[in-house]
């Protein structure tokens, strides 16, 4: 009896050994001494042309070093940024990753999670990336990430609806959008579809206006003070009062979703339930996923935010956002950032495209891109003084989130321009 | 006591079993044994005694601790620091958390919220769930299929409910349809999204959801009340509402209470169908945030790890406050005896 026991408990006991042995021997880079490396990659296309680009992109570059073999992990967007947080944390995480940028970049780059690649960047990339697109990851410290996409923001809308209305040209003057909304309304169509339950969606049209209204130097010396005194933050603020006053969104917009389905934001614009929206570079790709054939909507249209009287803004400067990729510190150093350059070459920069719908950062790769709309972006981005990272990330998850959700509360009549200000300040101490 | 002998109750070996019959009268097992008699074999029985407490005992305890209770205490811990997930906590702010959930607005209205919502549930669900009891009690065709239905929404899963009611509700759903199509088109309301109303949507659906399960617990209640006091009351000329007063609520009041208490705690930690209609963002816009979504919305959704674990400090602090007086004032007079010693 005891004997079996012991027996027993041996048993056990070995098993769960096992069990963790084999559970934490999951180690990802692995350099097994004749010069073969081992490096994994996680991104966040799961389904579509996505998903195959990267799969014949690491298949092209697996060709060219042999001594390389990556293994890609393709994770849903939402869950993403949990699972690579848990792993980086415990030491498992991918060697190669999709980084966010703004504040969670910071947060890695303290942590010494990340691969510093500023030596390692090709010559190639150095010529054909402009400079600006990098500053994004650049630290004291060094370089953190390669961009691969820019993603300029503007107002989307539909030339039908547009023309349906009356309404000749596109609005660059806030003026001018309010007077166009009006004739909308006339017309009967949903002017501004906004997606605000994402909260994100909403906030961008606050982003907006203080871009207009804040300084270069105030928008991203807010970045390492996360300080929102300069009286720029509440006049942008009340820009965006008056501009809800005039009731431009879409009905029962504070439980729309941004992206999930016909009755998000871009579901809207993308079966003509509303007229336009203003959303970064990846909108065509989303709105072609909505329509009701599922390809692209053969009328859609962009032009920048709207300019505003006064403000301190350069009236051409922009909100828009980098796509990139980071190497994580335990890396194997060159055939990491190896695969960053590979990436950016021309033509997987070009293949990039074709797949995402969205500008390749390679200057030489861009003139591949046809779609009107998509044009007028890149000639709007090229002719930019000053693009500005979105302002929940450039000022990191936590006031980000904060000044999302106040500006939710204004749009819903519940917070002011002030309370905007006040909420950001105060999540600052939380975190 | 029993009336056994001892031999039943120590079954260990055979060698000790003679021992413990030699002894001879009741309750001989809880006598000690004489000392020096055959230790050796004692100390065997002992450590087997306690192998078989740790084998039978271990798993579960290893479980409890790594699951409960190591967790709470690192909340506690992670709750004294600002940390935002990346590297372990250094930067050490003492009580700052704390201080800062307490002087936030944000935190006191999700207090409110909750209250509202504990007390609105009750209020609520108690009566409509003693009087559909009291219907399904009565003998009548279909019952068994009405208890059913009344069951259901409690059965399915909360993000199921979540998102049918959210499509529902939709400012273009179907109850707007719906109200248009009878004639009714001046009651068509943003359900969801107007925060005048979305709180009272938010209870009509939790009672909707929750009222089958108080329904079935009184249910059981009222077939465990003897049928000879009603049958007793009646004789001596009682009313129904009169018998319902006086013989079936009192009776019925153990069942109501431990409802009451289920009720209370689920309502301070409501969060599933918060987060599921409302989303990540908005519950606080719309008027719906509960402590639990307040904790995922600045703590996990805002990277502050820190911070977000002093507010699961206090939501299990306020939790266990709320649980434990309910106990002692409330409980005691049901749980005495099973909880605590009887008093005689």
């Amino acid at each position: 009896m005891t004997r079996k026991n012991r027996l027993a408990a041996a048993i056990a006991i070995a098993a769960g050994t096992a069990l963790l042995a084999t559970g934490c021997s999951s180690g990802s880079s692995a350099d097994s001494g004749d010069g073969k490396v081992t490096m994994t990659f996680w991104h966040n296309s799961t389904t579509g042309p996505g998903k195959a680009y990267w799969a014949s992109t690491v298949k092209a570059f697996e060709k060219e070093n042999p001594n390389v073999t990556i293994k890609i992990q393709a994770i849903q967007n939402e869950d993403l940024d949990g699972k690579l947080q848990t792993a980086l944390n415990s030491g498992d995480g991918p060697d190669v990753f999709l980084q966010r940028g703004g504040g969670k970049l910071q947060a890695m780059i303290n942590a010494g999670q990340l691969l510093d690649i500023k030596d390692s960047i090709s010559a190639d990339a150095k010529k054909s990336i402009s400079a600006g697109t990098f500053s994004g990851y650049d630290a004291k410290s060094g370089t953190y990430a390669m961009p691969v996409a820019v993603l300029p923001e503007g107002i989307w809308y539909s030339k039908d609806l547009f023309q349906k209305a009356g309404i000749e040209g596109t609005p660059t003057t806030m003026d001018e959008l309010n007077a166009d909304i009006a004739e909308l309304k006339t017309a009967g169509v949903d002017p501004v579809a906004v997606g605000a339950k994402d909260a994100w969606p909403a906030a961008h049209w606050y982003y907006n206006f203080a871009l207009r209204e804040c300084s270069e130097k105030t928008l991203t010396g807010a970045a390492s003070s996360l300080k929102f005194d300069n009286a720029c933050w509440t006049k942008a603020g009340q820009q965006l009062e008056d501009f809800n006053a005039t009731k431009p969104f879409n009905q029962g917009f504070l439980t729309t979703a941004a992206q999930q389905g016909a009755g998000s934001s871009a579901g809207l614009l993308a079966n003509h339930k509303a007229a336009m929206e203003l959303m970064g570079a990846w909108d065509p790709g989303v709105i072609s996923s909505l329509t009701p054939d599922a390809k692209p909507l053969p009328d859609l249209g962009w032009f920048p935010f709207p300019t505003i009287s006064g403000g301190k803004g350069d009236p051409k400067s922009m909100m828009g956002g980098v796509d990139g990729y980071s190497c994580t510190a335990k890396a194997p150093k060159k055939a990491c950032t190896d695969f960053l350059n590979f990436i950016v070459q021309k033509d997987n920069q070009e293949g990039y495209y074709k797949a995402f719908q969205a500008i390749p950062v390679n200057q030489d790769a861009q003139s591949v891109v046809a779609e009107p709309y998509l044009k007028s972006a890149l000639a709007a981005y090229k002719e930019a003084p000053f693009v500005s990272q979105y302002l929940d990330t450039l000022y990191g998850q936590n006031v980000g989130n904060a000044l999302n959700t106040s500006v939710v509360d204004v749009l819903a009549g519940k917070g002011t321009a002030k309370g905007i200000v006040s909420a950001t300040n105060q999540a600052a101490a939380k975190g | 006591m029993t009336t056994d002998t001892s031999l039943g109750t120590n079954p260990v070996t055979g060698s000790d079993r003679a021992a413990g019959s030699t002894q001879a009268g009741r309750g001989a097992t809880s006598a000690p044994r004489p000392a020096g008699r055959r230790p050796a074999k004692r100390k065997i029985a002992d450590w087997r005694k306690r192998a078989e407490i740790a084998v039978l005992a271990g798993p579960a305890v290893i479980v409890f601790v790594t699951f409960v209770i190591l967790p709470v205490a690192m909340a506690a811990y992670y709750g004294f620091f600002k940390w935002q997930g990346y590297g372990p906590p250094t930067d050490f702010v003492g009580l700052q958390n704390y201080v800062i959930i307490f002087q936030d607005q944000a935190f006191r209205s999700v207090l409110m919220h909750n209250g509202f919502i504990v007390v609105l549930s009750l209020v609520l669900q108690g009566p409509i769930a003693i009087v559909l009891a009291l219907l399904l009690n009565q003998k009548m065709h279909g019952r068994g299929l009405i208890r059913v239905l009344v069951f259901v929404p409690y059965v399915i899963s909360e993000v199921i409910v979540g998102t049918g009611w959210s499509l529902l509700l939709q400012s273009n759903g179907a109850v707007n349809d719906l109200l248009q199509s009878i004639g009714l088109g001046g009651l068509r309301a943003d359900w969801l999204s107007n925060p005048d109303i979305a709180i009272w949507t938010l209870l009509v659906i939790i009672s909707w959801k929750y009222i089958g399960f108080a329904v079935i617990l009184f249910l059981a209640g009222l077939q465990s009340i003897p049928e000879e006091l009603f049958e007793a009351a009646a004789i001596d000329g009682a009313g129904y509402w009169q018998i319902q007063r006086r013989i079936t609520l009192p009776l019925l009041g153990p069942t109501i209470r431990i409802w009451a208490f289920l009720s209370i705690i689920g309502s301070l930690q409501l969060f599933d169908l918060v987060y599921i209609i409302w989303g990540q963002y908005i519950a606080s816009t719309a008027g719906t945030s509960t402590m639990a979504t307040y904790m995922v919305g600045n703590g996990r959704n805002s990277g502050n790890y820190g911070f977000g674990s002093a507010v699961a400090v206090v939501m299990f602090v306020i939790s266990l406050a709320v649980a434990l007086i309910y106990q002692r004032f409330v409980l005691r007079r049901d749980t005495a005896g099973a909880l605590t010693e009887r008093k005689n």
